[in-house]
């Protein structure tokens, strides 16, 4: 039962914040607002027919785990940007690193525990949310375990980057570039819809360059790809938008972009380990 | 001489520009208490930092038991009580000191039986299950004491471990050292409190800008070089030169001076000198010098 102490201390850290646990009560909240928004919505789209259900029943679906992966970007960012620094500066490491532990092994085991924690919410939250759709409107996604694991993807992404911001910079820096970039992995994945509407190659290399700096756009584009249900990607396809508009995807994530994630979650975690191991405490 | 619990030689630290270690050589032996004396900025917390690997030195080498403090194995039985003990205070006493006991490799079942143990030890029986956001500054200190002797170690480092403590807080901790002691661990203790480290060292390393300027057994350096203050009715080039055959003159006015004499006891022998030489001795008068007048004479214009 000695194995990987720092996870488990970790876990019940982050458990044991009372931030956490506003989150998990705004989660709930959330959820149970959703499910009556989405019921209110789709017994009116109901009254008018069978391919208005189809398509309020998809949107509906897609923007609900659209606010589900902001709360998981949201949840990452929160849990990494002060996961050495804050641990550095307030001096509760140097006992720690005083027992017979590498720097790589705490800090991997770390990552883990808040690996895990982020997995489990994306897991949960995607799943009650896709849950509450099929009890209400018999939504079913084309692949949900494939939308959700991208989710979790994302997640991961998102904390790796915040690891090493926090090897590198004070958590409120750390925490305001990080959020930066968030927030333009995003812009650029709007700005890239925009390009392939308009027939722009300049707006679309713009959003490749940032997707692959940031991939966590990219990543939910492909996960709502593979939300949507058979029936919402019949009626949306005589759209030429495609899928759920701006905020949506219109095509399933290509191999590279999966394999350009995992890497880049490895390779920032040993640039943060590489660093962190340098440093003076 | 391997295996000494701290063994440092040549050790150099720069930060940035400045330099916090000059070449600092130390040296700890099994069952020994080491004070390192210095004021603030010395270099004290700097030496201990590299021993735990915390901070790399710049150059110069140092291991414990033998083992290159890079290596995290070096650490396996080790002790360490910071200057500015934190922790996650959402942990109640007990699952503090368990925590350290599993990253120390304590078996589950030891630790439990230790945990009553050492918080008894430390003064804080009964207290194990409070949460240590409410601890108060003493009990943190205890309770970081507690953390630092948890598993077994055979070298304690303990960082002005009597700061936050009331006077029988710091006896307690005093006579916690003296156990360890007779257990046989050895313990490097850093202070700026030179009664402190005068009641409980067997040896002490003063530091000064980053490095040792003086080190020994605790007896031999505050009874070794007795002073005496020498008054006579008139001193000249003679009498400056008859009493430095038995020592170094440190200071002298019209009708003073002060010598560091060697040896036991020259105090009868300089009189005679004196006398047959034809000098008004008026006053003769050995000074004992307390470990705080070394400090301070070998420490003098550096600001605290």
């Amino acid at each position: 039962m000695s194995a990987l102490p720092i996870t488990r201390l970790s876990v019940k850290e982050a458990v044991s914040r009372r931030l956490l646990l506003a989150g998990v009560l705004l989660s709930l909240a959330f959820l149970v607002l959703f499910a009556l928004g989405f019921n209110a919505l789709y017994s009116r789209a109901s009254e008018a027919g069978q391919g208005e259900t189809a398509l309020a029943g998809g949107i509906m679906t897609i923007l609900g785990l659209y606010i589900v992966q902001f709360l998981i970007a949201f949840l990452a960012l929160f849990l990494a940007t002060g996961a050495v620094s804050s641990e550095v500066d307030s001096g509760t490491l140097h006992a720690i690193l005083a027992r017979p532990l590498s720097r790589r092994s705490w800090l991997g085991q770390r990552w883990l525990a808040f690996a895990g924690t982020i997995a489990v919410y994306a897991v949960l939250m995607a799943g009650i949310l896709l849950m509450i759709a099929r009890v209400i409107a018999g939504y079913g996604a084309v692949a949900p375990l494939r939308a959700i694991s991208l989710l979790v993807l994302e997640g991961l992404v998102l904390l790796s980057l915040g690891f090493l911001g926090s090897t590198l910079w004070s958590t409120l820096a750390n925490g305001a570039v990080a959020f930066s970039l968030f927030g333009m992995a995003w812009l650029a994945g709007i700005i890239e819809f925009a390009g392939e509407m308009v027939g722009n190659d300049l707006m679309r290399n713009i959003g490749i360059a940032v997707s692959l700096l940031v991939p966590s756009d990219a990543l939910w584009r492909g996960a709502a790809y593979y939300l949507q249900s058979p029936a919402f990607l019949a009626v949306s396809a005589v759209d030429d938008a495609g899928g759920a508009g701006p905020f949506g995807g219109s095509a399933p994530p290509s191999a590279a972009l999966i394999g350009w994630s995992i890497a880049y979650v490895v390779l920032l975690l040993a640039v943060a380990a590489r660093r962190f191991a340098h440093r003076d405490l | 001489m391997a295996d000494l619990p701290v063994s440092t030689a040549g050790l150099r630290k720069v930060y940035g520009g400045s330099t916090a270690l000059e070449g600092l050589d130390l040296e700890v032996r099994p069952g020994e208490v080491v004070g390192l004396l210095g004021a603030n900025g010395a270099g004290k917390t700097t030496t201990v930092k590299i021993l735990l690997g915390l901070v790399a030195a710049t150059a110069g080498e140092a291991s414990l038991f033998g083992r290159g403090v890079g290596d995290p194995e070096a650490r396996r039985q080790v002790g360490y009580l910071p200057e500015h003990f934190r922790f996650p205070d959402w942990l109640t006493g007990a699952e503090l000191l368990d925590y350290h006991g599993r990253l120390a490799g304590m078996p589950a079942a030891e630790r439990r039986g230790r945990i009553p143990e050492v918080l008894e030890r430390v003064g804080l029986a009964g207290r194990g299950n409070q949460r240590l956001r409410s601890y108060s500054k003493g009990m943190t200190q205890r309770v970081g004491l507690a953390q630092a002797v948890f598993a077994h170690p055979r070298l304690v480092l303990l960082d002005e471990p009597t700061s936050a403590l009331d006077p029988i807080g710091r006896r307690e901790v005093r006579d916690l050292i003296r156990d360890l002691r007779e257990d046989g661990v050895a313990v490097l203790l850093n202070s700026h409190l030179l009664g402190e480290v005068e009641l409980v060292c067997d040896r002490v390393a003063i530091v000064d800008r980053g490095r040792v300027v003086r080190a020994g057994r605790l007896d031999t350096m505050v009874g070794a070089g007795t002073q005496i203050r020498v008054r006579l009715d008139r001193v000249d080039e003679r009498a400056l030169a008859l009493l430095g055959g038995f020592g170094e003159v440190v200071a002298v006015d019209d009708t003073t001076v002060v010598l560091t004499a060697e040896g036991s006891d020259p105090a009868a022998e300089v009189a005679a000198e004196l006398v047959r030489a034809g000098y008004g001795l008026q006053a003769l008068i050995p000074v004992h010098r307390s470990l705080e007048d070394i400090f301070v004479g070998l420490v003098s214009g550096s600001a605290g």
